[in-house]
């Protein structure tokens, strides 16, 4: 089985800065990260080749300075990486991402296509099932068990859904999004560090694609969310505990 | 002509929210109110609730999951080019939203929490979190149909208007889906819904062991409230069902009054809880972010300060 699985290299959340005045983002010193929910879908792909055999290739589209990412992406087991890169990939909106994968994608043998369910960054949750319709093939989203039954070749698909869990057959190719819950990924042995250096990366350039992709939803602004809290601290003693419940009581919310 | 503010839900709570988020929108742009029904019963009753017309979905077969009705309403939009389609923001309902935007060449802004018209232009200034929740992003979709998908409980439901006429039209049926269903299990109702409550006590990981979700329980209980938790006492831990926990990819709550027991407060559980209208914090971490987003931080050792409580909330309330 081919299976191709997708990642983003995104800003760690946690190191982005709001100014306390203009409520802008500060991203100095912010490192990057596979994005949290995309390390899973790597490792369900590489769990499905220890199982059934075949080729595990990791793919991400970004500016060429993540490159630096599919060290990290390979380390995790992927025998080689597809680089989708271009100057202008930054700051993509979901469609454009989408229709960047699908005009790649569609010169690659795959059976299988694995993405994490959302972006740690923006969670828009798209380019999975928005991959799917592009390159029309069918989707099973928000998957926490995955097996491949390969007489039929279909993959069995368990989804964790708002009210119900529901177990789908989908004949192969196909593209999955698989939840945290599906794995735990394996962190990356040191000669396995070692030899991500040495896999190969098809590097596919916007030349080599021979489009351009507008966006189609354009951001106005990006602010730091505010929340307006009292921020009072308080000790352990019955005196600060009385002067707290005093104060939910003033507030009515104790009834 | 069809085109007009247009709603998708799966079901019928989430159908009357968006009804009421439509409503002035359709309003301000002159245009119809279209829903989508899944029974005539509900196409009758959407109608009732303001729309103006209902574009009634046949039934699917046992093994069609609901997304299988992908075809016939990107079928239907590319007849009608609405002119905003609104989709409630279920699991499947976000996988459809995307699947009919990539299929119309248009922008969707996933989980839209709140827009306003941009009169001029006619665009939706639509806002959604990003960064786990540390930040706003706002945008316009400058494409046709301008798409979002809406959280639940995002819109009060649209009010009853008895007088209230509307048409219904029938859409063909759902062709055979490639994706079938094998097995489905309704989740049994674990745990009361953590979004009606009006007090939550949340155990995070400063919880050292499951037999001490007794004592957040027993504050619960005297205060009339519910017990829920942060992500990794779900899904990891599995000390307590996945219906309570609450986070960005978990419930999002309002409560009056949030009390955070050994809860950190990583970002995406903040954006979970940020409607609450007091969040008082107890934590043995003096730096733990949680404080940032609290009204009331109690620096100290959980398994100290919520006996005390437990006391203190007793003696006041009188039980």
């Amino acid at each position: 089985m081919k299976i191709l699985t997708c990642f983003k290299w995104v800003n760690d959340e946690a190191d982005i800065k709001v100014a306390a005045n203009s409520h802008e983002l500060i991203f100095d010193r912010v490192g990057y990260k596979i994005s949290d929910y995309d390390r899973n879908a790597i490792e369900e792909a590489v769990r499905l080749q220890e199982q059934h055999g075949g080729s595990v290739a990791v793919v991400t589209v970004g500016a060429p300075a993540a490159k630096q990412s599919l060290k990290d992406a390979l380390s995790r087991g992927p025998g080689k990486a597809c680089f989708i890169n271009d100057p202008s990939f930054v700051n993509l909106e979901p469609s454009q991402t989408i229709a960047i994968l699908a005009d790649a994608l569609s010169k690659q043998e795959y059976d299988l296509i694995i993405c994490g369910e959302g972006s740690s960054d923006l969670y828009a949750q798209q380019v999975g099932p928005g991959l799917a319709e592009k390159l029309g093939i069918p989707c099973a989203t928000n998957v926490n068990k995955l097996t491949y039954n390969e007489g039929n070749k279909e993959i069995i698909a368990e989804r964790k859904l708002d009210d119900c869990v529901e177990v789908v057959t989908v004949p192969l190719p196909a593209l999955v999004t698989v939840l945290p819950d599906i794995n735990a990924p394996r962190i990356p042995t040191l000669k396995q560090v070692l030899g991500a250096a040495k896999k190969p990366v098809e590097n596919v350039t916007l030349d080599a694609l021979g489009q351009n992709y507008e966006p189609r939803l354009q951001t106005i602004s990006v602010l730091g969310a505010t929340m307006e809290r009292r921020h009072l601290k308080f000790g352990t003693e019955p005196a600060d505990i009385k002067v707290i419940i005093d104060a939910l009581l003033k507030e009515g919310i104790l009834a | 002509m069809m085109a007009g503010i247009w709603i998708f839900a799966e079901n019928r709570e989430q159908t009357l929210e968006l009804i009421n988020a439509g409503w002035n929108l359709a309003d301000e742009l002159g245009v119809n109110l279209v829903a989508f029904a899944l029974t005539e019963q509900l196409a009758q009753e959407y109608i009732k609730y303001g729309t103006d017309e209902v574009l009634l979905l046949p039934p699917l077969t046992q093994e069609q999951p609901l997304e299988s009705y992908v075809p016939v309403i990107v079928e239907a939009a590319r007849n009608a080019d609405p002119d905003v389609f609104f989709i409630g923001a279920t699991k499947r309902g976000k996988e459809m939203a995307t699947r009919i935007a990539a299929s119309l060449n248009t922008g969707l802004a996933t989980e839209c929490n709140a827009f306003a018209l941009d009169q001029e232009k006619k665009l939706l200034v639509m806002e959604r979190m990003i960064y786990g929740g540390k930040a706003v992003q706002k945008v316009v979709c400058t494409t046709r149909p301008q798409m979002a998908t809406i959280p639940a409980r995002t819109f009060e439901l649209a009010p009853l208007q008895e007088a209230k006429e509307g048409k219904i039209i029938r859409l063909t049926a759902a062709p055979p889906s490639p994706v079938k269903i094998i097995n489905r299990n309704s989740k049994v109702q674990e745990a009361v819904d953590i979004t009606e409550a009006k007090i939550i006590v949340s155990v995070g990981r400063g919880v050292e062991k499951k037999e001490d979700i007794a004592l957040a329980q027993e504050l619960a209980s005297i205060l009339g409230g519910t017990v829920g938790c942060s992500r990794p006492i779900a899904e990891e831990l599995h000390w307590l069902p996945e219906e309570v926990y609450m986070g960005i990819s978990g419930k999002k709550v309002k409560p009056d009054l949030y009390i955070g027991l050994g809860v950190s407060g990583q970002i995406q559980h903040i954006t979970g809880i940020r409607d609450s209208k007091i969040i008082l914090a107890i934590n043995r971490d003096e730096n733990a972010p949680i404080f940032d987003a609290a009204d009331y931080g109690i620096v100290g050792d959980l398994y100290d300060v919520v006996p005390n409580l437990i006391k203190a909330f007793s003696n006041v309330l009188k039980i």
